[in-house]
């Protein structure tokens, strides 16, 4: 904490004391402070943490003594000292009374707070938290995905003109090896200016300047900034990482920077490990050309505002200064229409003081309503807990009456209760932050896939504290209130009469039946909500794939720089061919994607005589393949045939299309033969013949199902791709069994080749991860949920039937028999039951929309799953009543005349 | 004859320190820990509640002056002994040095 902080801390908590104490001492009290803070910080991180324990219960605790001794003191102070006058060793004592209660109550309120602080972290640190630079709040970016590095070249020109500064970067992920297994690290291209601007510094050696950022490589050659994390994983240390070489693609770069522990890029949710100047990429194969492509769109951009310019002024003066920046970086190549449009695009500003993240967008929905599920079923266990304090009150009415009789306020009791309420509130906050730690970890990891490792800052910082104070504090209260307001109904003279006389007629049993029913109505909700993303999941499992998953190992490939573009495509064919001769290999082949792998393609279809009205804004997805890849993946060739090779370079380009294709571009009818005009091979447009239709296959995600697809020859690719993706088939047996194999093979070809081998279930695997999570959450809590409420049920009915013993003794010594019995408890379950059910099916219908776009396969207010649910419900539900029911009718009606 | 009850061991420790002449709050707080080698381990909240009971049975109170003049980056106030605080410090040192001495001769004589 640096001192200036901790002064102001220490400031605060000095409101403790008195005015009269303050205005002597605090001068000197701040000074001693800061002085005695400044000799503690250094000594290691256990004696501060007993330094700010020791500081804060004294500053607390003497302050309110001091109060306490002020002669007159002001009447708010007179109530608040009021409030603080509780015997809390009392409070502490009355707890420990009852160990089991306590525990219990503790223990479910540490798993609820906690499950809330979990969630609550991982939200604040995906969308509350600002970026670590100075003044985020003046930071805002060009809004609507990426840029083109001609038109950031633009931007540069006019940076200053328009903002006080701007600059741009692209998440990109690195690969690190040099040959064998690639070795792939989160990293980003940026700007040489970008440090400067958001005002980050080094934590060692120094971050790029402009100079940095030139395509001969600057100054000290081509350099690099790596993170801090990365630097010890790597390096053992931050310095130590100082000039060191790294191979990133495949170009040596120098490390001479690392930034801040706290900072991780500026995508949140990743961590930007290796960071190179943008321009550095004319370094690389291919790098001039990315670097001048006009429609090759990676940089995001975004600008710092000057003092005092409001986001709307900032977005005029970048409009004024649009069409200059749109003429001069018009791609070329498009269509006389496209280029309109480009030209006409607006630009548009948005904030972006807590960076962008992909994670957000993708997990926002699911966790907010995660969120709220948890903060459901903490409204449920603390309905338990004040079920459990109630009878624990009615049990001490005694006591309480007793004291009430000896002079007692009834304020003071019910502040008494209510201390107890806190004490209890805070013991389960204090575990709470514990457990939130551990469930904080466990769903981060659950967010990461195997090729995007998760990167959160769950730190927990004064909003998680806070949050995490309030809910304890709002939750003592939710079940502290209940049993304090029963000791307006206590009578003093109840302490002197026998036990178990004049009880009928309660009125805080009431009260209980009442949060029986909340409990039980909002667990169906939760119920409801858990079925309907189990069936989501399950739904989309199960959808079709359009091929045979199983037995598919794939690796991606990239060929080494020694071999130029014109041979790639012979080296792969000889990767396939060495591939498809290992022993236990059915078939092999090689393909630019492969389907749901998370690398999209897509194309434009622009009329011609065959197609002379292509549905607008369709635009179909496409792969590039090598023959053989429809037997390797499983889809069959229903009309005309497969690519073989004959489809070389150089002869007539062709292509096959999918079902969905053919249903979306032609109708349904037989489109073999027929010539397509598509935007796939640039401006040289050469029709594509139609040879083949293939039967649909998922292309992008499960949830988009069928889309029209289209297959090109590899061969007939104008650029060989330097990354392809190689797929193999096991004969039989788990897949991953050829991994070794196969990356001998691949090595074999060429030892300089890069490779990551995995098999093809943990692709399919990672598409349904968000579907999988929110799945096995709604169902962990769902579950929770309904266990809760069966134990909030099972308690007010267990207790009903011991208060009610003597009546059912009468009522069985006068002849009713065990069946009537069990009949007159499960009546009144079965009334609590049904206004749970009703009020939860209402809530359930209710709040079931906000869900709907997480879903797939099923409506938010499918009937199925509504039944389903209360037929859960119910079972439970009977089996919480049915249990004490059965001890009622064993109770011996002799016994209890006797007793009575 | 004092008939106040006897100070706290911190207590008596501030007024030793202040002995030495006026002193400044965190010197006085150190000089506590030290003197009592970290036996009274005194923080800030700790150490002004003590200085304030002393002040308020006039056995401390705020010196005038600055020692160091005005350019002093020390904040707040100069505390000194008063003549009733020196005369107390005085009984206590006689009373605990009859205290020592009486357990020095019980002691001694349970050895015999």
């Amino acid at each position: 904490m640096p001192l200036m902080n901790a002064e102001r801390v220490y400031a605060w908590l000095l409101r403790a004391y008195p005015e009269r104490f303050r205005a002597r001492f605090e001068e000197s009290m701040r000074d001693t402070f800061v002085r005695d803070w400044a000799g503690t910080r250094t000594g290691g991180p256990l004696r501060c943490a007993r330094f700010w324990i020791d500081t804060a219960g004294q500053a607390v605790w003497f302050g309110l003594a001091e109060r306490r001794e002020t002669p007159r003191a002001h009447p708010l102070g007179v109530f608040m000292r009021s409030l603080f006058a509780v015997d809390w060793r009392d409070a502490v004592r009355s707890l420990r009374a009852t160990p089991v209660v306590t525990a219990i109550a503790v223990l479910s309120l540490a798993l609820g707070v906690g499950a809330n602080t979990a969630l609550f972290s991982i939200l604040n640190s995906l969308i509350l938290k600002s970026l670590p630079v100075r003044e985020p709040e003046r930071l805002v970016m060009i809004d609507k995905g990426s840029w083109t590095n001609p038109i950031w070249e633009q931007i540069k020109e006019r940076r200053q003109q328009i903002w006080l500064d701007a600059f741009a970067w692209s998440g990109n992920r690195f690969d690190l090896s040099t040959q064998g297994q690639t070795d792939i690290v989160p990293g980003a291209w940026v700007s040489g200016n970008m440090f400067d601007v958001l005002g980050v510094r080094a934590a060692a050696g120094r971050l790029f300047t402009i100079a940095d950022d030139a395509r001969s490589g600057g100054p000290s050659g081509p350099v690099a900034v790596v993170s801090h994390g990365f630097a010890e994983r790597r390096f053992n240390g931050a310095s130590q990482a100082l000039g060191k070489r790294l191979m990133v693609d495949r170009l040596a770069v120098t490390v001479v920077g690392v930034t801040p522990r706290d900072f991780f890029g500026l995508d949140v949710g990743r961590s930007a490990d290796v960071m190179l100047p943008i321009n550095v990429h004319a370094l690389q194969q291919n790098g001039v050309r990315d670097l001048d492509q006009r429609s090759m769109w990676w940089l995001e951009v975004m600008g710092r505002l000057k003092p005092d310019q409001t986001i709307e002024q900032a977005e005029a003066v970048l409009r004024g200064v649009q069409p200059q920046i749109r003429e001069a970086t018009l791609p070329q190549d498009w269509s006389a229409k496209d280029q309109a449009e480009y030209l006409k695009e607006a630009f548009a500003l948005v904030p972006a003081t807590t960076g962008q993240s992909n994670l957000r967008d993708t997990y926002s929905t699911p966790l907010k309503t995660i969120m709220v599920v948890v903060s459901a079923v903490l409204l449920i266990a603390c309905a338990n807990i004040a079920n459990l304090l109630l009878a624990r009150a009615s049990a001490r009415r005694r006591e309480l009456s007793l004291r009430l009789a000896l002079g007692a306020s009834r304020f003071r009791l019910a502040r008494q209760l209510l201390a107890e309420s806190l004490i209890l509130g805070a013991g389960g906050a204090a575990l709470g932050l514990v457990v939130a730690g551990w469930i904080g970890s466990v769903l981060v990891r659950q967010l990461a896939t195997p090729t995007n490792a998760v990167m959160l800052d769950l730190s927990i910082d004064w909003r998680v504290l806070g949050f995490t104070a309030a809910v304890a504090m709002a939750t003592s209260f939710i079940f502290g209130l209940a049993p304090a307001l029963g000791v307006s109904r206590v009578a003093p003279h109840e302490a002197i009469k026998a036990e178990g006389r004049g009880v009928i007629g309660d009125r805080r049993f009431g009260l209980r039946n009442v949060l029986v029913v909340g409990q039980l109505a909002l667990s169906l909700a939760l119920v409801v909500g858990a079925a309907l993303f189990a069936r989501t999941l399950s739904a989309l499992v199960s959808s079709p794939l359009g091929f045979d998953a199983d037995r598919l190992l794939i690796a991606t490939v990239d060929a080494p720089d020694a071999i130029g573009e014109k041979d790639r495509g012979a080296f792969y064919g000889r990767v396939r061919d060495a591939a498809a001769a290992l022993p236990g290999v059915e078939h092999a082949t090689v393909s630019m994607l492969t389907p749901i792998g998370g690398m999209r393609w897509n194309t434009n279809i622009d009329p011609s005589a065959d197609v002379p009205e292509p549905p607008k804004k369709i635009h179909p997805w496409v792969n590039s393949v090598e023959p053989g890849w429809f037997k390797t993946f499983g889809p069959s060739i229903l009309q005309g045939r497969d690519f073989d090779a004959r489809d070389r370079a150089g002869a007539p380009r062709v292509t096959i299309v999918s079902q969905a294709f053919v249903k979306t571009f032609f109708g349904g009818a037989n489109p073999v033969g027929k010539r397509l005009k598509t935007g796939v091979e640039g401006p040289k447009v050469e029709m594509l013949e139609i040879i083949g239709v293939a039967s649909d296959t998922v292309y992008r995600s499960l949830r988009a199902g069928f889309e029209p697809t289209m297959y090109i020859p590899m061969a007939q690719q104008d650029e060989g791709s330097s990354s392809t993706v190689l797929t193999v088939r096991a004969a039989s047996g788990p897949p991953e069994a050829l991994t070794r194999g196969l990356g001998q093979a691949i090595i074999s070809v060429d030892p300089a080749a890069t490779f990551t081998i995995r098999p093809f279930s943990t692709q399919l695997r990672s598409a349904v991860r968000q579907e999988r999570l929110v799945a096995m959450l709604g169902g962990l809590f769902g579950g929770l949920a309904l266990l809760l409420a069966a134990i909030g049920l099972y308690g007010v009915t267990s207790y009903s039937v011991t208060r009610r013993r003597g009546e059912i003794g009468i009522r069985m010594a006068l002849g009713a028999n065990p069946v009537g019995v069990v009949r007159l408890i499960m009546a009144r379950v079965s009334g609590l039951m049904i206004a749970g059910i009703v009020v939860g099916g209402a809530i359930a219908w209710w709040a079931s929309k906000y869900v709907a776009t997480l879903l797939f396969g099923l409506g938010p207010r499918d009937p199925i799953t509504f039944v389903m649910a209360v037929a859960v419900l119910a079972v439970a539900g009977a089996l919480a009543g049915w249990l004490p029911a059965r001890r009622a009718a064993r109770i011996d009606p002799v016994r209890v005349l006797r007793e009575s | 004859m004092d008939i106040s009850p006897p100070l706290k061991p911190a207590a008596l420790h501030i007024l030793r320190a202040l002995a030495d002449g006026d002193s400044h709050g965190y010197a006085i707080m150190v000089a506590v820990r030290e003197q009592s080698g970290g036996e009274i381990p005194l923080q800030t909240g700790s150490f002004y509640r003590h200085l304030s009971r002393l002040i308020a049975d006039g056995l401390v109170d705020e010196a005038a002056r600055r020692r160091n003049g005005d350019d002093d980056p020390r904040r707040g106030t100069y505390y000194r002994l008063t003549p009733r605080g020196r005369q107390r410090l005085a009984t206590e040192r006689r009373r605990l040095a009859g205290l020592v001495a009486a357990l020095g001769t019980a002691s001694s004589r349970k050895n015999v």
